[in-house]
């Protein structure tokens, strides 16, 4: 009987491991498929990869390098309208940029491009696939202009910051693709308008509430408009502004309620970056726009504060002033006091997210949009390009819009502009521009627009024939076998 | 804990009431026990009537009287001896003569698939035997390696429950699994914490190519061979080891005060362009807080383990419990560990053996929360603990900015983090015997294990920047799954002077990890029974799922021969699949190895001289790979992130894309390697020595160089085959043991390992691979890896003094009085990226220990010294600056305030331009030595103890890591990491000093 037992369980144990040996023999034993992840070969096949694809190129605007640290130093901290904020001994980096003593090894200056960049592959990826797709051929076309649009705009933003850059219009096929050279400037201008040309052709003047902040017609015209008169294409700005005019845009009468959270996409909003608080879902609520500027220790990191300049440049009375700048020992509109303990006198207003909807365990602000394209700003690019065309009156018409706005009915202040001199009005428009537009990442390349580089950045060491660009990050010159050639001066 | 005591006494009464004992009439034996090698008497040596606890001592002269029943069995015992039995038969004297375990030839080494007589071995084998390993007060058994074997680099990481880092021979690997490979009693780990020390009963180190070949798809970065303790045939023999200690800070670093940290921070903000008002109005501030002392604390340690073991001629069994309890060096922090392990052979019939070894490991952690030894260091002294009213100091109030807006305690207060894990593990196996020559063994393991993570944040506000505005349950589950199935048939046969063994052999494994990671907001708390994510808003639960499944299919095979115990010829094949690899032309790798051996001192030429009591050479080659490389590189996914999804109208929709570039294939990382060995022994084996030279090149590891950031990817990196490894080096061993006429007997045991690893070729080429630091350094990249030079070299600024005048740095932008100087290294007139150089190398160059064993009489003392030299830190405490964190008080002593105060200390500026850059200032030495274990106990006389019926009572006292010398000026130069980003130190646990007394008893 004993015996019958042990070696009934030897056989048993032996059948036992039989079985898991034939198992592990089967062919496709070693067969496994990625855990938990998507093998890309599968993708783009439907109208809702289509639909994915295009949603993760807005996505990205909100990232990072999109909206906080790099998009500072390089589109504010060398303006005259920005310090670099925080306390003194805090990311002291801002000062090479703020000092123009930044060189192309710095960090920033890749980071800013990379970002760039990674919208537009991103758009690149929806652009190659789906053609290929068969779907509804409206909802394909709208697609592939939504991916123009923001192309031309990272484009936009590279060219302004880098000025030759590389052009990548498709997805490289192998490494054979992976490494290019730079294409001038205005071959890239060429590109931009191009794709906003192609944009504006199919894109809808608006969206339901489901699609709200998804690249418009307007939006398409207006940063043509812009592209346009960093070119001085004034022919070009002025009919492409008078075209915006015509599309239902308004100003939004409360100036500082139209940077609020529940004004976002307001009838003045062009284009904005969308973000929000999404609730148990920190990565979806990743924008860091508002928190790096918010008040230090309440709302956010406080850098990005607007300068002594700024506050000085605003006309006696304007209620701009109060409602772009923060001053310390302030109450808001909202309710907040700015308390005398922060460590900066003034922070950013436009970007400000009352204290009330912090959230803990998720970035500062993370519901604020970022305004890229204001009807403000519309009004004037026309009023400048109605200018340089010779149209004084309806420059004045357009200026005196914005002005009217910004009073808010009190007559007492910002009386309307009525200089007719060509010179002398194209400074009044500029000055608009700068209290108008302020801290919205607008002056810094304005001024460099507008040829007034040294004259007003040159006190703080900007120089003439090098700063109007940054460098080529370093990294990449030595990535692409220098490949890549750096800019003059650098 | 009362419960599992209870649990014990129960189950150890049933053992009791098992044991048989055999009645017969007494007689009196006498003898003499001598040391079989030089005849000399042996005294103290233990003898023990097999099965009771009854026994006798030797005395001076090795001689000895017991009475005994005539049917008895006498068990010799004695410390470095090899233990007898013999059997009394009615002999009324019994002289034996014993042998040294460290001189004895025949000593069996543990090796893959089997075992080996040591002096048949043509590889690189360490090994450590449990005792020395229990005598330790690591409670990681990996831990307690440190400094027993040469070419073994073990790294603490202090933090309760976590396992150090073991480097063998070099850092071979960049990325994916860069420990070794575990085997425990034939089942494959990735970790072995779970294991009890006093579990083990031999570790088996695999260095060299040619050993580990026979686990070719894992073996690449050594294989660590652990057997666990087996009952013996016998009466029931219960153990308990007990032990309860303290642990204390060493070497703790001396922070700046409250007026001085108000003084340099005003220094800082008068030195910005242009001047910041001072922050502090009044620098008399006094002492202020120290936080180091407010966080750590002095911390109890208990341990508890009983084990029984004994057995029939029919089967035997071991039964082990282990309870670890100890608290951290944090406040609140404490690990639990409680073990169970129970391994059964049954002899079912003369051929045929099976058996079982079985453990369970339950963990409980409080956790400390891993951002707290950072917040000490950066933490301002002037920021009270608690205000007058009773509320926390906020860092707020006084403007401190970033990088210093916390206070600790309340880190620490409202840190709510238990870590529990649970595993079982262990394998049964079936062993026939065939054909005279031939065994079957087949085995099937397994490795299942949950672990859970359970963090809770209340709704509070403690300061201005450190609160909760709603309360949040976090829950992160791991599971494990993993199988192995072994079928392995070895044929053995010596025959006149020949000796061979063939194995053959086949295994299949499958690895299954699933990961949860899911949270909720407003989930109440008014007991435990409240944390479920169900009890959380519904609208916002969040839940995300990972996986890892991998499996691997093998055959190898191996023939050991040998020829008149003179030429050893060991030669061996696997040949691996991975599903890793699946996909490629590469899903099966090829891993040979060959070794040969000469005994020289078993040659006739060789008989008739003195001075080597043994010598062998022994060269070997071997193959192998690493499957411990991430899944799946050469096949792009697609990217589902949360960053990726968009908001349109204040609504989130689901995005994806693809955002990365891979390999077209991907092909297998294998390392080669070489080794030739020296082993001689002197003064008829008193003398040891063990010599190494080996020569390992890692061939196409895997690991990511940074891409082009125009390719728009989403890390800009491509993780492919790219580079080639080598890691040359030699290793030394030299054993001395011996016993003087007056009782003392001893051992002293040295070891050193040299290393060089140096990069070969690297897909970027010239173009450096930078890693390392970012968030830990400022944000610079800290580390370069280039061909030609070792992996994750130091990398940075040159220091070529302080500025001392404004007028002195005019000519380089950016820079001022109190400034670093930094070396222009491409004299182009600014000082950037392009002027950095090599630092320092995070690997070290030596490592080494020294091991001694004393006995005399009833006293025993051990002293292991280890250290390592030739090695770099980077001191990120003090560089890694965002505002104004705290100083050290030896930078506030050295700093430069004006010119002429220092050329080497910058200014309090520390955050300014680009003095927080990596640089050689912030590059230490990381060499250290220190007394790792010393350990004395005291037996008690077998007399007294048997009267207690017991066989042995032992109490001990020891201290591990008491005395620490090294002239690094952080809290530990022992840091670790992954290869590329190693030896930075940020937020290392302190190093602390453990005070344990404890007791061995024997039943």
């Amino acid at each position: 009987m004993k015996k019958y037992i042990n070696t009934q369980s030897f056989f048993a144990a032996a059948a036992f491991s039989a079985v898991l040996l034939t198992a592990s023999c089967k062919k496709d034993f070693l067969n496994v498929p990625p855990q938990a992840q998507q093998p890309s070969v599968t993708f783009w096949k439907t109208p809702e990869d289509a639909l994915k694809g295009v949603n993760a190129i807005y996505a990205n605007l909100r990232s990072w390098n999109n909206v906080a640290f790099n998009t500072i130093v390089i589109e504010s901290t060398g303006s005259d309208e920005a310090d670099k904020g925080s306390t003194p001994t805090d990311a002291t980096f801002f000062n090479l940029y703020d000092q123009f003593t930044v060189t192309a090894t710095h960090g920033s200056l890749q980071d800013f491009w990379t970002g760039q960049y990674q919208n537009i592959n991103l758009c690149n990826q929806v652009l190659d696939n789906i053609p290929n797709i068969t779907m509804d051929e409206t909802l394909r076309n709208r697609y592939l202009a939504e991916a123009k649009f923001i192309r031309a705009y990272s484009y936009f933003r590279l060219v302004r910051a880098y000025g030759n850059v590389v052009l990548r219009l498709h997805v490289p096929k192998d490494n054979s693709e992976y490494n290019l050279p730079q294409s001038d400037k205005a071959a890239v201008y060429a590109q931009i308008e191009k794709d906003l040309n192609e944009a504006a052709a199919a894109l809808p003047q608006s969206y339901g509430a489901a699609d709200l902040g998804r690249a418009t017609k307007g939006a398409a015209i207006g940063l043509h408009a812009k592209v346009a008169m960093y070119q001085n294409k004034w022919s070009d700005v002025l009919s492409l502004t008078n075209q915006v005019m015509t599309m239902g845009y308004d100003l939004f009468p409360d100036f500082e309620k139209g940077f609020r959270t529940q004004n976002e996409n307001n009838i003045e909003s062009l284009f904005e970056v969308q973000a929000e608080l999404v609730p148990g879902n920190g990565d979806a609520s990743n924008s860091q726009y508002s928190q790096v500027q918010g008040v230090a220790g309440i709302m956010g990191w406080g850098f990005n504060t607007p300068s002594e300049a700024l506050a000085n440049a605003f006309e006696t009375g304007d209620p701009r002033k109060d409602a772009t700048i923060l001053f310390k020992g302030e109450t808001t509109p909202q309710g907040d006091l700015i308390p005398t303990t922060v460590p900066n006198e003034r922070y950013n207003q436009k970007s400000y997210v009352p204290f009330a909807l912090r959230v803990s365990g998720f970035n500062e602000g993370a519901q604020q949009n970022f305004r890229v394209l204001r009807f403000a700003d519309v009004l004037l690019m026309n009023a400048e390009a109605a200018n340089e065309q010779g149209n004084a009156s309806q420059a004045l018409t357009s200026l005196n819009r914005v002005r009217k706005r910004a009073r808010g009915g009190n007559n007492a202040i910002l009386p309307d502009v009525t200089i007719t001199e060509k010179t002398a009005l194209r400074t009044a428009i500029w000055k608009e521009r700068q209290v108008e537009l302020a801290m919205e990442n607008d002056r810094y390349f304005d001024v460099i627009r507008q040829g007034r580089g040294a004259a007003v950045f040159g006190v703080k060491g900007w120089k003439a024939n090098k700063n109007e660009v940054w460098p080529i990050p370093q990294n990449e010159i030595e990535l692409s076998g220098n490949l890549l050639k750096q800019n003059p001066g650098y | 804990m009362k419960r599992i005591f209870t649990r014990i006494s129960v189950l150890a009464a049933f053992c009791l009431l098992t044991i048989n004992v055999a009645l017969a009439q007494n007689i009196t034996v006498k003898g003499k026990v001598i040391d079989g090698g030089d005849k000399t008497p042996l005294p103290g040596v233990t003898i023990l009537i097999k099965g009771t606890q009854n026994g006798a001592q030797t005395d001076v002269n090795g001689n000895y009287s017991i009475s005994v029943p005539a049917n008895a069995t006498l068990v010799f015992n004695f410390v470095g001896y090899t233990a007898q039995e013999q059997a009394v038969n009615n002999q009324t004297t019994i002289n034996v003569s014993m042998a040294s375990s460290t001189q004895q030839l025949e000593q069996v080494v543990v090796v893959g698939y089997g075992t080996q007589r040591k002096i048949d071995v043509t590889g690189s084998v360490g090994t450590v035997k449990g005792e020395d390993i229990s005598k330790q007060a690591s409670v990681n058994p990996v831990s307690a390696l440190q400094g027993k074997v040469a070419g073994v680099s073990i790294t603490n990481n202090g933090t309760p429950g976590s396992s150090p880092q073991i480097t063998i021979r070099g850092t071979s690997t960049i990325y994916g699994k860069t420990g070794p490979l575990y085997v425990v009693d034939g089942v494959w780990y990735d970790d072995i914490n779970f294991l009890n020390p006093a579990d083990i009963a031999n570790i088996s180190i695999l260095k060299d190519a040619s050993s580990q070949s026979i686990y070719g798809i894992r073996a690449a970065n050594g294989v660590v061979l652990v057997t666990t303790v087996k009952g013996k045939k016998g009466t029931a023999v219960i153990n308990y080891n007990g032990s309860v200690g303290i642990q204390t800070v060493t070497n703790q670093v001396e922070m700046a005060n409250a007026s001085e940290y108000a003084t340099a921070v005003n220094e800082a903000y008068s030195l910005q362009i242009p001047p910041a008002a001072p922050l502090f109005a009044n620098t008399n501030l006094g002492a202020g807080t120290d936080w180091y002392n407010q966080v750590l604390r002095s911390a109890a340690v208990t341990n508890h383990q009983l084990s029984i073991s004994g057995g029939t001629e029919k089967s035997t069994y071991n039964f082990s419990l282990g309870y670890l309890d100890q608290d951290g060096i944090v406040k609140n922090n404490n690990y639990k560990r409680y073990t169970v392990r129970l391994a059964n052979d049954f002899q079912i019939f003369e051929p045929l053996k099976i058996g079982y070894n079985v453990a369970g490991t339950y963990s409980k952690s409080k956790d400390a929360p891993t951002t707290i030894f950072r917040a000490m260091y950066a933490a301002s002294p002037v920021v009270p603990v608690f205000n007058t009213d009773g509320s926390y100091g906020d860092p707020n109030a006084f403007n401190l900015g970033n990088g210093s807006n916390m206070n600790p305690q309340a880190t620490l207060d409202f840190f709510n983090q238990n870590t529990t894990k649970y595993k079982i593990n262990g394998n049964v196996y079936a062993e026939l015997k065939f054909l005279k020559n031939f065994t079957f063994k087949t085995s099937i393991g397994g490795d299942f294990g949950q672990e859970e993570v359970r963090g809770y944040v209340p709704k509070y506000k403690a300061t201005n920047t450190q609160l909760s505005t709603i309360s949040k349950l976090d829950i992160d589950r791991i599971e494990n799954r993993n199988w192995l199935v072994e079928n392995t048939l070895t044929f053995d046969k010596r025959w006149s002077d020949h000796s061979l063994t063939i194995l053959a052999g086949q295994t299949a494994q499958r690895n299954k990890m699933y990961t949860i990671n899911a949270d909720a907001q407003n989930v109440p708390y008014t007991s435990e029974g409240d944390l479920y994510l169900a009890l959380g808003d519904a609208a916002a639960r969040s839940i995300i799922d990972k996986g890892e499944l991998s499996t691997f299919s093998s055959y190898f095979a191996r023939v050991n021969y040998g020829y008149k115990n003179k030429y050893l010829l060991n030669a061996s094949i696997r040949r691996d699949g991975a599903s890793q690899f699946f996909g490629s032309d590469n899903v099966w790798g090829n891993f040979p190895s060959i070794g040969a051996g000469w005994v020289i001192s078993n040659e006739e030429f060789m008989k008739d001289q003195n001075i080597f009591s043994n010598l062998k050479l022994r060269g070997s080659w071997g193959k192998v790979g690493n499957a411990g490389v991430p899944f799946n590189p050469s096949t792009q996914t697609v990217d589902q992130s949360a960053a990726l999804i968009a908001i349109f109208g204040g609504i989130p929709y689901t995005g994806a894309s693809i955002r990365s570039i891979v390999p077209p294939t991907l092909f297998w990382e294998r390392s080669a390697g070489t080794d030739i060995g020296l082993e001689m022994g002197f003064f008829k084996n008193r003398l040891n020595v063990e010599l190494d030279y080996y020569n390992r090149k890692t061939e196409q590891a895997i690991f990511d160089i940074p891409v082009l950031g125009s390719l728009g990817t989403a890390n800009s990196s491509l993780i492919a085959n790219q580079a080639d490894i080598q890691n040359r080096g030699f290793e030394f061993l030299a054993t001395w043991a011996d016993k003087t006429s007056g009782g003392l007997t001893y051992s002293i045991s040295g070891n050193l390992g040299i290393n060089v690893n140096k990069v070969l070729n690297v897909t970027s080429g010239a173009n450096p691979i930078y890693k390392g630091g970012g968030g830990l350094t400022s944000g610079y990249v800290s580390t370069r890896t280039v061909n030609n030079r070792a992996i994750g070299e130091f990398y940075g600024y040159q220091v070529a003094g302080i500025f001392q005048t404004d007028a002195e740095a005019a000519a380089w932008p950016g820079f001022k009085k109190g400034d670093f100087k930094y070396a222009d290294i491409n004299g182009d007139g600014t000082i950037d990226l392009r002027d950095r150089v090599v630092l320092g190398n995070p690997n070290p160059k030596f490592t080494y220990g020294l091991n001694t064993n004393f006995a005399y009489k009833n006293f025993d003392l051990t002293v292991d010294i280890q250290g390592v030299a030739d090695v770099d830190v980077f001191n990120a405490n003090l560089s890694s600056r965002f505002g104004n964190e705290n100083f050290t008080k030896d930078f506030f002593d050295h700093r430069w305030t004006g010119p002429g105060t220092s050329n080497t200390y910058p200014s309090a500026d520390l955050a300014g331009g680009l003095n927080n850059a990596p640089n050689s200032f912030y590059v230490e030495k990381g060499d250290y030595i220190r007394l790792r274990n010393i350990q004395l106990g005291y037996s008690l006389p077998i007399a007294i103890v048997n009267k207690w019926k017991m066989q042995r009572l032992r109490v001990f006292l020891n201290a591990q890591n008491a005395v620490n010398i090294f002239g690094y000026k952080g809290f530990s130069p022992e840091v670790g990491g992954t290869p590329t980003n190693a030896g930075i130190d940020t937020n290392v646990y302190p190093l602390f000093a453990t005070y344990n007394f404890g007791v061995n008893v024997t039943f």
